[in-house]
């Protein structure tokens, strides 16, 4: 069910819980993205360099839900630079966080489509570190639940956002990305504590 | 649980989740700087409604001239006009095998029409109706109707030879009891 809400705020698309219909079509600069877009447009490459900055940690956050550790900073690399390439085709440039997230997401997609068991196998020999190895039982744990609750769990656990900084660059809406903490967080507490008592 | 931490970590601090967060946040995203080639450029955004009003304006004006063209074209005379021709002094069964062809003619094509192409008609028409005015009787000359008349009489001379003989043998095989036909005798005179 909260899946479906998920899902049906992801296809709206709205920054502030507003609908896709209510947006104008003529892009408004009504946010940070929104400039940086208009500046990028204008040929300024250095905009692109602080939309990078500020988005990086959410394309990030979606692939680590999603693809191994260490494909994820190639993969948002690479999703920046077809961002940068197709960014005439984003219409609202308020929903530039919505608009790249989607892309990580469809590029995670891609990625497992292609070659799903080489990298499960070099995710395996990379990890050497005991932190990094405890983290990444964590994140297996995390990747394990249903997709509503991973991607908004290692968002907010990992790279340290809130859910108001969640729901404000994803385009979910702050109810879902609260009730996804929430059950996610749940879920996660019953496989970490039956993981210990076994 | 502490949720208002979890949402917006204010409030009091959860330690499991603080916990998770430590672990976690060794696997947080390192800034690295963006590698933008200095050949890529972003696309402008180009508008397409000129373009696509140019080819409106040409598809509409394709379709005006192939409707024109279809009107105009269906006025001509069609290929399946069919007329008979009909000679005026025709015998009277031929008369009715060409009403009978033109009866079938007017319901529907024929595939191989009973009538003859005039050399004058265009190559659209098949067959016409018109009648033809010539007379049919043959002129002959003085001495070709001569001839004719010689050959006339010769062909009867042959005939009454051909009558007398076999009223003989008739005669023969009856006995020549019967008695003689004065008709037929006086027939055979001259």
């Amino acid at each position: 069910m909260y899946e479906l809400e998920a899902t049906a705020d992801l296809l709206l698309m709205s920054p502030q819980g507003k609908t896709a219909a209510a947006t104008a079509p003529e892009p408004r600069e009504t946010s940070v993205e929104a400039v940086l877009v208009r500046t990028v447009l204008e040929g300024n490459r250095e905009g692109f360099g602080q939309l990078y900055d500020l988005f990086a940690p959410l394309v990030h956050g979606i692939l680590l839900a999603r693809v191994p550790r260490a494909e994820v900073d190639d993969l948002v690399q690479d999703i920046f630079l077809h961002a940068f390439k197709k960014l005439n085709t984003l219409r609202d440039w308020n929903a530039f966080g919505p608009w790249i997230a989607m892309i990580a997401r469809n590029r995670a997609m891609d990625f497992h489509r292609r070659s799903r068991e080489t990298v499960e196998v070099t995710e395996d020999l990379r990890s050497s570190d005991t932190s990094i190895n405890k983290a990444t039982e964590i994140l297996e744990l995390i990747r394990g639940l249903p997709a509503a609750y991973h991607e908004t769990l290692v968002l907010r656990l990992v790279e340290g956002m809130t859910g108001p900084e969640i729901a404000a660059q994803t385009g979910l809406t702050p109810a879902s990305v609260r009730v996804n903490l929430h059950r996610g967080m749940k879920l996660l507490r019953e496989k970490l504590s039956f993981k210990e008592n076994a | 649980m502490n949720d208002d931490y979890l949402w917006d970590k204010s409030g009091e601090p959860d330690p499991e989740i603080q916990q998770l967060e430590q672990i976690l946040g060794t696997l947080r995203y390192q800034p690295r700087p963006l590698e933008l080639p200095d050949d890529l450029i972003v696309q402008r955004r180009r508008n397409y409604f000129p373009l696509m009003a140019i080819a409106a304006t040409f598809v509409i004006a394709l379709l005006a001239a192939g409707l024109w063209w279809r009107t105009t074209s269906q006025k001509k005379p069609a290929l399946h006009e069919v007329k008979v021709d009909q000679p005026a002094s025709a015998p009277t069964i031929d008369k009715q095998v060409d009403n009978k062809t033109l009866a079938t003619d007017n319901h529907g094509p024929s595939p191989v029409p009973s009538v003859h192409r005039h050399k004058h008609q265009s190559p659209n028409v098949l067959a016409s109706n018109t009648r033809r005015r010539s007379n049919s009787t043959p002129t002959l000359s003085p001495a070709q109707e001569k001839e004719a008349e010689d050959a006339k009489a010769q062909l009867l001379m042959a005939l009454r030879l051909a009558s007398e003989k076999l009223n003989l043998v008739q005669r023969k095989t009856q006995g020549g009891t019967a008695p003689p036909n004065q008709i037929r005798n006086q027939h055979k005179i001259g």
